[in-house]
This record gives C-alpha cells, sequence and structure tokens, in this order.
C-alpha cells in the first residue's frame, strides 16, 4: 500500500515525500482499509470456488438444490463485498481529501510567502492542479489496492479449489505486471511529454488570441503562425509517441490477462489427467476473467496514467511558488537608517543583471527624520524602498536599520506602505487593527478621522468591506491608516498616495510626520517633496541629497520637476493644474512644457 | 445553421489520419466479432474437455479431442489482444494527425483574420476551439469506432443469451435499466454537491488572487501565515462538500457494481437449473455467464452516441471560426512620399453601433496630430482604421494617395508602426518583442547568405537598440539579469515599461506612419516628456497620429483632432480651440476618470 507515484523524469523527491506523509498521517485507517478490502475481495476468492462446487456438486451431479445453495453463498458474497466496497471509498476519501487539504495550503503558504504578486491567475490556476493531483491519488489508490487483494483473493481460492493450477494463472499475471513496471518508466516519460507539449501549445495559442491586434499591426501573421506551429507539431508529435507506448503498454496487459486463460485451456488436458474436473476449470477461467484481468487493466491504467498525472501536477504545485522570503526577528536599538556603499542588481545569483539599479549609494536618515526620494519611474526608488523594508538584500554593502542588517529586522519595527493597497474582505476595524490587533476603539476612531476615512466607515456601517467595490483612493486611505495604528517607527511609503487628491496626500503626509518616528515617502508629487525634511534625487546616474533648496540649485532634475510645478509656462490658464506628477498618470497634470529635458541625460 | 459543414469539416480531418483510419475500423470490427465468438469457443472447450474426462476418465489419449477447440479459443484471444493493441494505436495516431491539420488551420484562420477576429470571439473562446474543441472533433473517428465495437458485442451478447434462454435476456436488460436509472440520481444528486464543492474552491482561489495583490504589504509586515489563514478558512466547508460527494459516489458505484453480479447469479441459476435437466452443458453455461458481462457494455456504449453529438457540436464550433473571412491584401507597392495619411467620409461599425460617422481628414506627411475626444468617442476606432486594423464599412483609408486596401501585405505593415495603451508582446526574448515589427530576416523563404544575413542582423540589432532609447525602455531592459536577451516571460516589467517596449517596438518598425493609440498612459510626467521629445526630434520625419488623454500630448502637436461621438467636431491648433470651453471640458472628464 505504500506504493509511490511513478515520478516520469526527474523524480520529485518532495513529491514523494507529500504522497508518503498523507498515506502514513493515520496508520489505523490503512488498517481498517486493510480490513474492508480483505471483505470486498470476498467473491474474488470464493467466486470461482463456489461456481465450480455449484456446477460440480449442484447441477451437474444433479443435485440442482446444492447447486442454488453455493449461487446464494456467491450472492451473499457480492453483497458483503458491495457493503465493504463502500467502506473502501470512504476511508480512501478520508486519506485523499486531507491530501488535497495539505497540497492547497501549501499551495496558499507558499505563494504567500514567496512574497511576490507576479501572475495571480497562474497561481489561481494551482487550483485546478490539486484537484488533478486530488483525483490521480484517488485513483492510484484505488487501483493499487484493488490489484494486490484481488491477486491475494485469487490466489488463495485458486489454492483451495486446485494447486496445480495456481502456477498456470500466477506466473502470467507475474510477467504481464513485470512487462508493465518495465514499460512504465518509458511510458510515464510520453505521458509527462504530452501534458507539458498540450499545456505549452493551449498557452502559445491563448497568447495568440490575446494578441492579434499587435499581430495584424506588426505584419507579424507568419512569424506567429510558425511559432505556434511548432507547438502543435510538438505537441502532435507527442500525442502519437504516447500512442505507440500505450500500445504496446497493451501487449503486457494481453500477457498478465490473456495468457493464464490459454495456459488453462492448453493445460486442461494435463490437468483432466490430474483428475481436474470441468468445473474446476470453470471456476478458474472465471477467477481470471472476472477479477484478475479487470484488476490488472486497473493498475496499469491506474499507474500508468494517473500515477504520472499525480507526478507532474505535484512537481508543479510544489515548485511553483520560489523560496519563502525570510523574515527578521531582531529588536533594533532604534530606527536609524544606514546605506553603506549599497549595491542591487536584479537577477539570481549567478545570473545577475550586468547594470545594476542602485549602486553604490550612502545614505543616513536619522531617527525622526522625514525623507523625500524623488526621480522618474524605474530609477530604482521602489527598489530602494524594498531594500530598506528587508524585502531585498543588497549584493553589495549593507542597508541598517538600528545597527541591525534590515533583512534581519523583525517586521513589526517598520512598515511599508506599496502603491498597490492591500485591503481584504473583513470589517474596516479589523483591516486598520492588522498591524496592531488590540488597539483601543479610540485610536481606531481618531485615525479614521485623521485619515478622512469617516464617509467611508458609514457606509459600511460594521460590516465586511467589499475591496473591489472601494475606489482606488478609499483602499490606500485605509493603507495608510492601518500602518498609522501599527507599532512601526520607520515607515517607508512607495507612492502609497498616488490615488489620492493632493488635499488628502498632504492630510496623510501630516499625519504621519505628526505620529513621529522616520517617514520616507517615495514621492509621488513634487509637493511630497516641498513637505520632506529633506529630498533624495535619483537620476539614474547619480543619487543628491539635501534640503529642497539645496536640490532646486544642485539638480537639474530637480529644479526642472520643480520649475514645472512652480511656473504656469506657455499653456493658456486653465490648463494649469495645483500639481504636478511626478511619477504616474491619474492626477493634474503639469502645467508647463518647456524645460530642457535632455539635460536628464548627462 | 445546418450541420452539413461540420460534417464536411470532420470527414476532412478524418482523411488527415490516412491509413490509420481504415486501420481503426478494420481492428476495430474484427476485435468486436472476435470479443463476441470468444465466449461461445471457451465454452466450446470447456465442454470437450469435460466430454473426455466423462469418456475415458483420465486415459493417457486425454487430449485428442481438444485440439480444435483449444486452438480456436487461442486464436481467438490473439486475435482480441493484437486488435485491441493495433487499434488502440491506430486511434492514438489519427486522432494526433486529425487534431493537428485542425488545429493548424484554426491558428492559420485565426491569424490571417487578424485583429478583426476579436469582434466575433473573444480571446477566450479562440482559445477554446483551438483546444478542446479539436480535440473533441479529432477523436471523432475513434468515437463512432469505439461506439460501434461496444454496440456489437453487446448487442450481440444480448442475442446470444436469449439463444440459450429469452428469460435471460430478459433479465439482463431489465438490470441495465436499473443501472442506468442509478446513474442518473447520482448525476443529479452530484450536480447539487459539486456546486457547494466550486463554490468554496472559487472562494479560496479569489480570497488567494485578492491576497496576492497585496503581496508586497503583506510580505513586509511578515503577516504571511495569518493570511494563509484567512484564505484558507473555507477549507473545512470544502472538505465537508467533498466528503459528501465521496458518498454519493459510494452509495451509487455500489448499488451499480452489485447490480451485475447479481444478474450474473441469477443467469448461473436459471441456466444451473437448465443444467440439471440436460438442456444446457457446463461450456454454455460459462458462455452465458460471459455474455452476461458483454451485454453490460450496453451501457458505456450510450455513453458514446453522447461523444459523437459532442464531436459534431465541437467541428460546428470550428466551422463558426473559419465563416469569418480574413481581410484581402492588395499588391501595390507604396510609391515614394512622406506618408501622408488621409482619411474619406469613413463610417466604422461594430455589432450595429456607429464608432465613426463619415469622418474626413488629412494628416499631411511627416506632421504630428492628436486625437481628442471623450473616452467613447471614437478614437481608438480612429487609430485602427488609420492603419488597417480593421476596414471601414464606407468610406477610403489613403497612404501617400494609395488606398490601404490595395497596398500589398509587407509594404503596408513595414509602413505604418502602431503603439498601443496594453501591448500584446511576442518573440522569445525582449529583444525580438521589439523587433517584432520588423521585417522577418528569412521571410518568404528567401534564404540569404550566411554574410549578408549577419549583416540584418546587425542592423537590426542598431534599429532595435535606438528605437529602445527613443522610447525609454532602452536602459531599463539593460539592467535586467540578460539583458535584451532576457525571455519576456521573465521579464518583471510595470504596465509602464510594458509601453515602452510596445513603443520601441512602433518606432523601430513604422517606416513612414506612426500610430500611438493611448500608448502613453502609463509612463510618468518625466518619461513622457522625454518620449515626447524622441517624436518631436529623432522621429518627426514619420507621420504621427497619436490618440491622447493629456494636454499636454494636444498641445505639442502640429494640429488637433476633436472627435465627439464619432464625428470630428473640430480640427486646428491646441491654442485656436482651448477657448472653446468644449474642448477644455474634454481634458477635465479624462483627467477625473
Amino acid at each position: 500500500m505504500k506504493r509511490r507515484a511513478p515520478a516520469g523524469g526527474r523524480p520529485g523527491a518532495a513529491a514523494g515525500r507529500v504522497v508518503v506523509r498523507a498515506l502514513r498521517r493515520e496508520p489505523s485507517r490503512l488498517l481498517r482499509l486493510a480490513c474492508w478490502s480483505v471483505a470486498e475481495t470476498l467473491p474474488a476468492l470464493s467466486g470461482g470456488y463456489a461456481i465450480a462446487r455449484a456446477v460440480d456438486d449442484g447441477f451437474a451431479a444433479g443435485r440442482p438444490g446444492a447447486g442454488l445453495m453455493w449461487l446464494a453463498v456467491l450472492a451473499v458474497a457480492w453483497a458483503v463485498a458491495a457493503v465493504a466496497a463502500r467502506q473502501v471509498l470512504l476511508l480512501i476519501a478520508g486519506i485523499v481529501e486531507p491530501f488535497r487539504d495539505d497540497l492547497l495550503r501549501r499551495v496558499v503558504t507558499g505563494a504567500l510567502r514567496a512574497g511576490r504578486g507576479g501572475d495571480s491567475a497562474a497561481v489561481a490556476r494551482m487550483n485546478h492542479q490539486v484537484e488533478l493531483a486530488r483525483d490521480a491519488f484517488g485513483a492510484i489508490i484505488t487501483a493499487v489496492r484493488t490489484f494486490v487483494f484481488t491477486v491475494a483473493g485469487v490466489a488463495a481460492g485458486l489454492t483451495t479449489l486446485a494447486p496445480e493450477v495456481v502456477p498456470l494463472v500466477l506466473t502470467p499475471v507475474a510477467l504481464g505486471l513485470g512487462l508493465f513496471l518495465l514499460s512504465l518508466p518509458a511510458l510515464a516519460r510520453r505521458q509527462r511529454e504530452f501534458i507539458v507539449a498540450d499545456e505549452r501549445t493551449a498557452a502559445a495559442v491563448a497568447a495568440m488570441a490575446g494578441g492579434l491586434r499587435d499581430v495584424t499591426a506588426c505584419g507579424g501573421e507568419a512569424r506567429v503562425a510558425a511559432s505556434v506551429g511548432r507547438e502543435v507539431s510538438r505537441q502532435a508529435r507527442a500525442a502519437r509517441a504516447l500512442a505507440r507506448v500505450t500500445a504496446s503498454r497493451t501487449l503486457s496487459l494481453a500477457v498478465g490477462a490473456w495468457l493464464p486463460v490459454v495456459l488453462l485451456l492448453a493445460g486442461a488436458p494435463w490437468l483432466v489427467r490430474q483428475g481436474v474436473t470441468g468445473g474446476v476449470i470453470l471456476g478458474s477461467l472465471t477467477y481470471v476473467m472476472q477479477s484478475l484481468s479487470p484488476a490488472l487493466g486497473g493498475l496499469v491504467q491506474g499507474l500508468g496514467v494517473s500515477g504520472v498525472r499525480l507526478a507532474v501536477t505535484l512537481e508543479r504545485i510544489l515548485h511553483a511558488p520560489g523560496p519563502p522570503v525570510p523574515h527578521g526577528d531582531r529588536e533594533p536599538g532604534g530606527v536609524r537608517l544606514e546605506l553603506r556603499g549599497v549595491r542591487f542588481a536584479y537577477g539570481t545569483p549567478g545570473r545577475k543583471a550586468p547594470e545594476p539599479v542602485i549602486d553604490g549609494l550612502d545614505l543616513d536618515v536619522p531617527e525622526g527624520d522625514h525623507l523625500a526620494v524623488v526621480g522618474p519611474s524605474g530609477i530604482g526608488k521602489s527598489t530602494l524602498a524594498a531594500l530598506v523594508a528587508g524585502l531585498l538584500t543588497p549584493d553589495d554593502g549593507e542597508v541598517l536599520v538600528g545597527g541591525v542588517p534590515a533583512a534581519r529586522v523583525h517586521p513589526a519595527a517598520r512598515a511599508l506602505i506599496p502603491q498597490e493597497a492591500y485591503v481584504f474582505p473583513a470589517t474596516l476595524a479589523d483591516n486598520l487593527t492588522y498591524l496592531a490587533p488590540g488597539t483601543p476603539p479610540e485610536r481606531v476612531d481618531e485615525a479614521v478621522a485623521a485619515f478622512g476615512l469617516a464617509e467611508l466607515a458609514q457606509r459600511t456601517a460594521g460590516g465586511p468591506l467589499d475591496p473591489a467595490e472601494l475606489s482606488a483612493g478609499e483602499r490606500q486611505l485605509v493603507a495608510l491608516a492601518r500602518t498609522y495604528l501599527s507599532p512601526a517607527r520607520l515607515v517607508v511609503l512607495d507612492e502609497a498616495t498616488c490615488h489620492l487628491d493632493p488635499a488628502a496626500e498632504a492630510r496623510a503626509e501630516a499625519a504621519f510626520a505628526a505620529r513621529g518616528g522616520t517617514v520616507i515617502v517615495v514621492a509621488h508629487r513634487i509637493s511630497s517633496a516641498l513637505r520632506a525634511r529633506r529630498v533624495l534625487v535619483m537620476d539614474g546616474t547619480r543619487v543628491l541629497l539635501g534640503t529642497h533648496e539645496e536640490m532646486a540649485a544642485s539638480s537639474p532634475l530637480y529644479a526642472d520637476l520643480v520649475g514645472h510645478w512652480e511656473g504656469p509656462g506657455r499653456l493658456p490658464a486653465g490648463a494649469v493644474a495645483q500639481d504636478a506628477d511626478v511619477t504616474a498618470d491619474g492626477g493634474p497634470q503639469p502645467a508647463a512644457l518647456g524645460g530642457d529635458l535632455d539635460r536628464l541625460d548627462a | 445553421m445546418s450541420s452539413r459543414p461540420a460534417d464536411l469539416l470532420i470527414a476532412r480531418a478524418v482523411r488527415r489520419g490516412g491509413p490509420w483510419l481504415a486501420a481503426l475500423t478494420a481492428t476495430a470490427l474484427l476485435g468486436a466479432a472476435a470479443d463476441l465468438m470468444l465466449p461461445a469457443a471457451l465454452g466450446r472447450a470447456v465442454d470437450a474437455v469435460v466430454r473426455i474426462q466423462a469418456r475415458d476418465g483420465a486415459g493417457p489419449e486425454a487430449g485428442s479431442g481438444l485440439t480444435g477447440p483449444l486452438t480456436t479459443a487461442a486464436l481467438l484471444v490473439a486475435l482480441v489482444v493484437a486488435c485491441d493493441a493495433l487499434g488502440v494505436l491506430a486511434a492514438g495516431v489519427s486522432g494526433a494527425r486529425a487534431a493537428q491539420w485542425l488545429r493548424s488551420r484554426v491558428v492559420a484562420h485565426t491569424l490571417s483574420v487578424g485583429a478583426g477576429m476579436t469582434r466575433h470571439f473573444t480571446a477566450g473562446e479562440i482559445v477554446t476551439r483551438a483546444g478542446v474543441n479539436v480535440e473533441e472533433a479529432g477523436r471523432t473517428p475513434e468515437a463512432v469506432v469505439t461506439a460501434a465495437t461496444l454496440i456489437i458485442p453487446a448487442a450481440g451478447s444480448v442475442v446470444a443469451l436469449a439463444l440459450i434462454d429469452p428469460w435471460l435476456a430478459v433479465t439482463l436488460v431489465a438490470g441495465l435499466l436499473l443501472i442506468v436509472a442509478v446513474l442518473r440520481a447520482f448525476m443529479r444528486r452530484t450536480t447539487a454537491a459539486s456546486g457547494g464543492y466550486q463554490q468554496a474552491q472559487g472562494e479560496i482561489a479569489a480570497m488567494l488572487v485578492g491576497a496576492l495583490a497585496g503581496a508586497r504589504t503583506i510580505t513586509a509586515a511578515g503577516t504571511e501565515d495569518l493570511e494563509a489563514a484567512r484564505v484558507l478558512a473555507p477549507l473545512p466547508r470544502l472538505r465537508a462538500h467533498g466528503l459528501a460527494l465521496w458518498r454519493l459516489q459510494a452509495r451509487a458505484g455500489v448499488q451499480a457494481a452489485v447490480v451485475i453480479p447479481l444478474l450474473e447469479i441469477a443467469v448461473l441459476a436459471v441456466g444451473g437449473l437448465r443444467l440439471s435437466a440436460g438442456g444446457l452443458t457446463v461450456g454454455e453455461l460459462l458462455a452465458a455467464a460471459r455474455y452476461v458481462v458483454l451485454g453490460a457494455g450496453l451501457g458505456s456504449a450510450l455513453g458514446y452516441a453522447a461523444r459523437i453529438a459532442r464531436a459534431r457540436s465541437a467541428a460546428l464550433r470550428l466551422e463558426q471560426l473559419f465563416a469569418v473571412p480574413p481581410p484581402a491584401y492588395g499588391d501595390r507597392p507604396l510609391p515614394p512620399g512622406p506618408g501622408t495619411l488621409e482619411l474619406r467620409d469613413v463610417t466604422v461599425r461594430a455589432d450595429g453601433v456607429r464608432l465613426l460617422s463619415g469622418v474626413s481628414l488629412v494628416v499631411p506627411g511627416g506632421t504630428c496630430t492628436a486625437v481628442v475626444g471623450r473616452s467613447g468617442s471614437g478614437k481608438s476606432s480612429l487609430a485602427a482604421v488609420a492603419g488597417r486594423l480593421v476596414d471601414p464599412e464606407r468610406g477610403t483609408v489613403l497612404l501617400d494617395g494609395v488606398p490601404l486596401r490595395e497596398i500589398g501585405h509587407e509594404p503596408l505593415r513595414r509602413a505604418v508602426g502602431y503603439a498601443f495603451e496594453r501591448p500584446a508582446l511576442f518573440g522569445d526574448t525582449l529583444g525580438e518583442a521589439v523587433a517584432f515589427g520588423l521585417a522577418a530576416r528569412d521571410d518568404a523563404g528567401k534564404r540569404s547568405e550566411d554574410t549578408v544575413r549577419s549583416v540584418d542582423a546587425a542592423r537590426s540589432e542598431d534599429a532595435v537598440r535606438a528605437a529602445a532609447g527613443a522610447a525609454r525602455a532602452d536602459a531599463f531592459i539593460r539592467r535586467l539579469p540578460l539583458g535584451y536577451a532576457t525571455p519576456a516571460g521573465e521579464a518583471p516589467m510595470s504596465g509602464g515599461e510594458i509601453q515602452r517596449v510596445g513603443l520601441a517596438r512602433a518606432f523601430a518598425q513604422a517606416g513612414r506612419l506612426l500610430i500611438l493609440d493611448d500608448a502613453m498612459s502609463s509612463l510618468d510626467t518625466v518619461t513622457e516628456r522625454q518620449v515626447g521629445r524622441a517624436l518631436t526630434g529623432s522621429l518627426s520625419d514619420r507621420t504621427r497620429l497619436v490618440v491622447a488623454h493629456r494636454v499636454t500630448t494636444a498641445a505639442q502637436a502640429d494640429q488637433v483632432v476633436w472627435l465627439d461621438n464619432g464625428r470630428v467636431r473640430a480640427t486646428g491648433t491646441h491654442e485656436r480651440l482651448w477657448d472653446d470651453p468644449g474642448y477644455r471640458a474634454v481634458f477635465r472628464a479624462e483627467e477625473a476618470s
């Protein structure tokens, strides 16, 4: 019963562990499963014998009463087996359902711990993979169990009936099973290649269907047809190869299932000389054709198809999310932030981008400082925020919070609010006390008032929030107020106010400034820089730090941005907005068009 | 719609299977016949054994009368096995060939229709047609043949049983009806239970997607386990529904499983009594028992009838897709020219709704025209007809005096470049994604010399770098792990970065006309103005048509086309139009949304 899924190709050791754990979870359940399985094989055990007796001692011997009695015994055996089959199925359910729960738990925690939003649709598709794995696991348990108990039952029954027959039946069964197991690796490989080719084709077609407009616009019909066509041909090749190994699998099945029949008949003269009767031969044939063949067929199908399916899906589920982001547990001494010669490039170790996002950055932010980070998008501002929050570790140099490397600082000591505000379907109060459970209601009310959430609080009236129904601005307000209530003394706002109007943004930043602790704002509007005590300007080649006035004097980029904010330019009145976006769309527009932007290239 | 085209399509696909289809049919029929004859042959062999035993006990000559029946049975067994293996192979290979042919046709036709296809089918519908529907239609021959191979022995068994004793056949049919009724009831109850299961599943998936959207918040706060517990809250409910499903399955399975053995016992009992009375031999009894099992296969044969029906409706869905006509390209080259675009009385309609009504305008070569208007005013439709992504219902679009319909595919696509709000990127790497709009190096199978190719490659690489630089994509691409060789699927790009790659692709492609359909909406202000400078600088020799929401873009253009409800409301410079309060309101509405 401990037979594991045959892992095709590179066997996933993790997959094997998951399966073994699922089987070992409740040993007593396995015992009960074995007991009911014995009851279920009662017809297999007694079927041939009862029929042989019914014919030889009953009907053929002119005693129909005895014959009917033997058939009644068989009917009772079948009834018992039916009850047992029900119990068996429920016991298997008891193994398979926790297995599914376990996988689902892994998918969810794995995806959350890996920490990157990434392709959330792909993660959602994992649900489907879990269902496939669950069905395949159930099918394998059923097939293996049925086969083992049927063979045991038939062997016992045949031994009672006529020991001479046993080798004629069991030798070819063993031979067929051996042939099948020998062909299993090849079959598994083909099956897995087919699954992979099928998915790749589906992905290629989906990409094509989703980008038809772009294909037409670029005149790339022939190229896309060729690349999708390659996947289609590969899939067809895989399907043909699978058909070939499946056909040869049928042959090993034939050896196990049909050779006993031929041997029984061919050996009949010899058996008759041994005193074996026609009824016994009839009974033996019944054992083979009624019990053994279906069980062997089920095993071949179960291992050859479901087994490979299980191995492939398990590998997907267990390897999908990537490594978890580790969390620190050290309490820093204060939240003074120090960056020393920090260098960071994207990529995995050994495959790093040739050009780093951040290189040789030194920065000192004393406790209680209010710093604004300014620069065009993609320049590394969010990377800097992630380094400070400990979500990324520098390739070189160090990021220290209160003297402790940022990645090893306890998460509660600092908070990061990203642009994409997170609101979950629970009450507003639950959302706000997420980082500080047990916050007294008056403090929550205070935060609600400070961030202008009173209207939302009234609208939801203590009921659960539906994140989809909140505006992007409201979601950001919830995230801001939540962090406001958190114990964190170092707060990083990574464009966390981009969906707010300038007044709400000013109010939020003022609330954080009054709250105490260090505030680092990755600026969405240049006004954020004006409210900050100091400004960090990132322009791609170098990093400058100073007050607003110093920056306006020393950074052409900054001067340019501030100039746009201050001067009306050549646009007619009316188009002039109060504020200029530094980063994304959606807010008021820059008021002027002039300015020598080529300076940024310097 | 008649299903005749669907049948024709299936027939054509099936012919792709070549000799394999004949092999499938032959093996299936032969195998079915052997299946049907085997129980009788086995019965005769057993009878021969019994006869010998009765005649001379266990004498030395015991085997003499056995050879004939034994050989027959053994040959039939061999035939069944061979037909089975060959049938599996033939079904697999012919199905794979038919599916490959159908799928390639779906892909080729979808691509030749191009952007217009999305008016008839969503992307998901196209994927379903190229996936499940193709498989179902491709397996039609297998379904037909399998149904036949199941029906022949099953129906034949009932007949054979009736020949042995009519009452046995009656009992069998009654039992089969019972099984069908049980399965029906099971289906109904399963649908109810699986509804609850899928509901719980869906809740978990939705909450996981929601939590992943806040992944940065969660990771920064270290609350992954808290979140996992919240997402998995419906798990106990999922398990309860799952176990309910198992219980239903257990009950139905047991009911169905016990019927066939009991049927067989009933047949054996009746047959046994006839045996006692001398009306039946032991071998005939064996045969009767086997025929009960074969006859019970009638139920699954009926299942195949449903599969055939599904295959036909799948073929019908494919035929609907093939019925969408692809646009015809002309064969005229483009004469030398500055890229002057002209629309004459152009009307575009989709699903009966007028998107553009009688639009006429001229964009002089080498100038920049901004298209503005509230959302739904027809800006994107104008951009789509201007480069022939769609054909107008009425009116003509000309590029340097040649109607777009008359220009050949290659000259047209190398002359016009498009950038979109949400570009879909093609090509294995980011470099290829940017070069996707350039002429394919090996187009039309023209195999040039290696040296020429490498010169071409270097030239296109330069074009890619230059375009990426102008679109401000160069810097961030070079910071990716493999730079331009980074696989497009592995590059973590924001919406603004994807837009920049899309812009670079259009810049590299556009020979004389560049159409930007809201292609800079996700760029930050600094980058937008940098790209804007490229548009007025290094790209100023191309004609530019820019759909815009921002005041700045309109103000930079040589001319502004103001669309309102599918019509041109006014044309002129931004400064002149700005006096109109209605024009100013367009930008306020756009910015508020």
